[in-house]
């Protein structure tokens, strides 16, 4: 039986997506290790999520098909470059969000970015949906094709229960 | 304290520039590449102040053509992280010229701190880039082709004047710059 992350990942290649930038989150472990042990993909770790936003443009002006695997708070880091860069050059780009500070969360800290992250979201003009069980791996997949089609940034936010298994 | 500005350095550039894929700063730096000489091989960064070299970064990994990214002082400080995302992850056909002028050009020559206390050159350094080139205006040719024969990625930093000549604004739209850009980069 395949985890979810392995499920996950699996989708977002099948879906197109050949180039990753990471920036770590508890809850995404196990899918950014297995991105950076994975052959077929291109793996960069930056310092800061906006940084990833200006990487992921290059890599889309350059013919491969980025995805951002980042906590929600990345958001917050990078609205500049999302809207100034990846909107204005109407460019694909699916960032795959863990959405701390959402039900589940054990750090209190977290939680007023987790309410904040959707308006940002919407402040942006930055489509996104929230997936909350393991079984929707494959829908999240599935939006490397929206975001080509739809020629802008999408959000997909994480919440605890999609990474619990089983439930 | 050069004399020359960045203009001047971009003049002696531009007629250097081979089949890299340029990616060039906001603002000035931008006007100033458009005015000397339009490429389709120009990424124009119209907005997203400090993103430059990042995008270059993500060109050079996604492409096995050379890319060349014109940059300031101003915007990498603005971005620092990316000199140690470079050093760790930037690939061998990765250009990083940093232009360093001490001003925040674009919006009025406000000092940055590369005219108080801060090296960008050693700050490279620092990161890990093994090739950072310190060149002065006249030596941009050999700094090129420096990077062009041994593997990079590489950081040249030169210091000039402030101080901009008056150019308009690029009249060319966001998505068409996407577009012709798209259809070089995949040319080879």
């Amino acid at each position: 039986m395949l985890s979810v992350s392995q499920r996950l990942l699996e989708s977002l290649k099948q879906h197109g997506a050949d180039f990753f930038v990471t920036v770590p989150c508890k809850l995404s472990a196990e899918l950014v290790r297995l991105i950076s042990e994975d052959k077929e993909v291109i793996h960069v770790a930056p310092t800061r999520e906006e940084e990833g936003v200006g990487i992921c443009a290059g890599v889309y002006l350059s013919g491969k098909m980025p995805v951002m695997v980042i906590q929600n708070s990345g958001i917050g880091n990078s609205a500049n470059a999302l809207a100034a860069l990846t909107q204005l050059y109407q460019l694909p780009l699916l960032l795959v969000c863990t959405h701390r500070g959402s039900p589940g969360e054990r750090i209190g800290a977290q939680v007023p970015m987790g309410i904040a992250v959707k308006g940002i979201l919407d402040a942006l003009e930055i489509p996104h949906f929230s997936f909350n069980n393991h079984s929707q791996a494959e829908q999240v997949g599935g939006l490397v094709a929206y975001t080509q089609v739809a020629q802008r940034p999408v959000a997909a936010l994480l919440g605890f229960d999609f990474w619990r298994e089983g439930v | 304290m050069p004399v020359t500005r960045r203009f001047e350095l971009l003049e002696k550039l531009v007629p250097l520039l081979q089949d890299e894929l340029v990616v060039s700063n906001i603002g000035f730096p931008s006007q100033e590449l458009y005015f000397l000489g339009d490429s389709k091989r120009h990424f124009y960064m119209l907005g997203s102040m400090g993103m430059a070299s990042s995008i270059g970064l993500g060109m050079s990994l996604g492409t096995h053509r050379r890319v060349l990214v014109i940059d300031g002082d101003g915007s990498v400080l603005m971005n620092l992280g990316t000199l140690s995302t470079i050093a760790n992850f930037g690939p061998a056909n990765y250009i990083l010229l940093i232009v360093d002028n001490g001003a925040y050009g674009s919006t009025g020559d406000q000092p940055t701190h590369t005219s108080g206390k801060t090296d960008l050159a050693a700050m490279a350094r620092g990161a890990g880039v093994s090739s950072v080139i310190e060149a002065g205006l006249e030596d941009i040719a050999s700094a090129l082709e420096h990077a062009r024969q041994n593997n990079g990625p590489h950081v040249i930093v030169i210091r000039v004047a402030p101080g901009s000549p008056a150019l308009n604004p690029i009249p060319l739209s966001p998505v068409y710059i996407r577009d012709r850009f798209i259809r070089e980069s995949k040319r080879l």
